[in-house]
């Protein structure tokens, strides 16, 4: 029960897995104690002995083993926390970890419709469980359309699985670089360049779309795609504060009337137009 | 529970009584209020009756606090949210191998607020509604209290509101007993629920006369009319805080004064937002529960970036919060209009000024 006295205690997770995914991000797969039953979009608080915790999202769709469950987390060094994890475990270290939290993505709602999904360098790990979802329920969903760009070639995530995305049927994967590099043969600009890619293959009145980027880019994402047509009710981003409980209980999460932690951290666009453009809000 | 128009007339000797049959009602009884300690005003438990604040006055005005010989006690910095969200609790103790070794708050037995003001009131209707069941630490601390009694304000101070947000100055809900001062020695009673009804009459007061119902009734007119008089309808601020959620002129303008010190969230009854720290004291950590504030420059930051890195941003939020989202949050209006926030600003910066300026650049 939420309230209970019980409600900031985790379980213990083992970190069996670790992949060095570009210049100080790393992919974890942990061994969670018991089982945990996340979709895309949702979080985990993970926590560091005597450090404290930090929402980290879902970037594979958890798989319960019985007792265990194996799940993982792609985290790129920013804060203590993160650095913690990265310079202070190894595989076999414990992690602290509570969830999963927040609301995800929705998925079961827009059968047959066509997908877009946007991601901006770290703001590939949440929507990943989305493109493994769309593989495995290729026949409920349109064409997906996977638009992904970094700063440079070596920041993008999942580098050894990026072909299989665009393998998948029915899916077109197009890539962009902030900057030029050697051998760099997909577009060189900013992610959102791509949305007004001729490439763009969906039936805009009918698609939806999935956004997690920088909230700057993510704007500029959100400006583009509506003057394109696209329903801004059918528009999704994931959004990121600072954030203490992931329970609706510090409060430092707010944005607008909503707390990211229990009302997201997925909004659809419409329920946050009022406050997504202003600054600080 | 609904108003009760039925009062009772008695003096400080009934009310000590009245807190006696408390005591025999429940077993192992814990009083909580406001209690004077050497020439200040804490909120805690009370050890005895002679610790309440029955021979004090404060005065207030923007930075600007004392206590006097007197027997119109208003509020202090602290408020009834520091029994209920401690400054610091702990919510959790671990081993350094990740074993759970405790949870939060120890506190037993039975809980009964006493003295507790209209605006402390509001505060708890509030905070239940959008921590209640969240919060270990709040469901515990609120769980365990068996009675509410209010003492209701005849006279603002100067920088209270309550009236213009419906929190006072008179409870009409969820309270069991409510007393006023009409003076020094004559104290109207009511109740608000079957248990306050109970008490009461052992305590054995007599009906209030028509005399002491007139008096009292016109001490809250004039009471109300004064507050109602210093801010703006509530409405009316509503409606420009949406037109000018984007004017970050006139956001740089009001917050002009502001420091970002927190103050304000620290003595603000609703403001419950928590940092989460770690402790470690040996082999153990305590994940603790520590009071934090959206005036203050952490609320916003993440590692790589701030949200509301000005000023200005943190200073909307206060506002907005209180008068824009915690209505859409909770269904009303999220300040109390004690005036605490105005009182405890290093800088004087007074609410109900910054409420009255938002209506004058209404387009």
């Amino acid at each position: 029960m939420s309230g209970n006295i019980t409600s900031f205690e985790f379980k213990k997770g083992v970190i069996i897995g670790r992949v060095e995914e570009a210049p100080g991000v790393y992919t974890y797969t942990i061994r969670y104690d018991g089982e945990l039953k996340g979709v895309p979009g949702q979080f985990n608080m993970l926590y560091v002995y005597g450090l404290g915790e930090i929402p980290i999202s879902l970037s594979n769709i958890p798989e319960v083993r019985g007792n265990y469950t194996l799940i993982q987390h792609t985290v790129r060094v920013v804060g203590a926390v993160t650095k913690a994890i990265v310079s202070g475990c190894d595989i076999g270290s414990i992690v602290g970890i509570r969830g999963p939290y927040g609301n995800g993505w929705p998925l079961k709602d827009v059968k047959g419709m066509d997908v877009v999904i946007i991601g901006g360098g770290i703001g590939l790990a949440p929507l990943r469980p989305i493109i493994k979802y769309i593989g495995l329920n290729r026949n409920k969903f349109g064409r997906l359309n996977i638009l992904y760009g970094a700063r440079t070639p070596k920041d993008l995530l999942y580098k050894y699985e990026l072909n299989e995305y665009s393998k998948i049927s029915n899916t077109k994967l197009m890539l962009s670089s902030d900057t030029p590099a050697e051998g760099w043969t997909h577009h060189v600009g900013f992610v959102t360049d791509l949305i007004d890619s001729v490439d763009v293959d969906v039936d805009i009145r009918n698609t939806v779309i999935y956004v997690c980027g920088p909230e700057v880019m993510m704007r500029v994402a959100v400006k583009k795609l509506l003057s394109k047509g696209f329903r801004k009710d059918l528009i999704y981003l994931s959004l990121e504060r600072r954030m203490r409980c992931g329970i609706g209980v510090c409060g430092t999460c707010q944005f607008g009337h909503y707390f990211i932690c229990k009302d997201g951290p997925v909004f659809r666009y419409s329920d946050i137009e009022d406050y997504f453009m202003i600054e600080g809000i | 529970m609904s108003i009760n128009s039925e009062f009772f007339i008695g003096g400080l000797k009934d009310f000590e009584v009245m807190i006696k049959v408390l005591q025999r009602l429940f077993n192992d009884v814990r009083f909580f209020g406001y209690r004077v300690s050497g020439d200040r005003v804490v909120f805690s438990e009370l050890g005895s009756v002679d610790e309440l604040p029955l021979k004090v006055s404060d005065v207030q005005r923007p930075n600007y606090y004392r206590l006097v010989p007197g027997f119109r006690f208003r509020h202090a910095s602290v408020s009834v949210k520091n029994y209920l969200i401690p400054p610091e609790h702990t919510l959790l103790t671990v081993s350094q191998d990740y074993n759970i070794l405790g949870y939060g708050d120890d506190l037993n037995g039975n809980v009964v607020l006493l003295g507790i003001k209209p605006c402390d009131l509001k505060a708890i209707n509030i905070l239940d509604r959008i921590i209640y069941g969240k919060n270990p630490i709040y469901t515990r601390r609120r769980d365990v209290i068996k009675a509410i009694i209010v003492e209701e304000c005849l006279e603002p101070s100067e920088n209270c509101f309550c009236s213009v947000v419906n929190s006072g100055p008179i409870v009409k809900s969820g309270f069991d007993i409510a007393y006023a001062r009409l003076t020094e020695d004559i104290i109207m009673f009511k109740y608000g629920s079957s248990l306050g009804e109970k008490v009461l009459s052992r305590v054995g007061l007599k009906k209030a006369d028509e005399v002491h119902i007139k008096k009292y009734l016109e001490l809250v007119d004039r009471a109300t009319s004064v507050m109602n008089s210093r801010v703006p309808n509530i409405k009316d601020i509503q409606k420009v805080l949406k037109e000018r959620i984007s004017d970050k002129g006139l956001w740089e303008e009001l917050s002009l004064r502001c420091v970002g010190c927190g103050n304000c969230n620290y003595v603000c009854p609703t403001c419950f937002c928590i940092e989460i720290e770690d402790r470690v004291e040996g082999n153990y950590s305590k994940r603790v529960g520590i009071w934090t504030g959206c005036r203050t420059y952490t609320y916003g930051l993440v590692a790589g970036m701030h949200f509301r890195h000005e000023l200005y941003t943190r200073y909307r939020h206060f506002i907005l919060h209180k008068f824009l989202f915690y209505p859409l949050q909770v269904g009303d209006i999220g300040c109390v209009g004690c005036g605490r926030c105005s009182t405890w600003c290093p800088t004087g910066l007074d609410l109900k000024e910054s409420l009255s300026r938002l209506t004058e650049v209404r387009s």
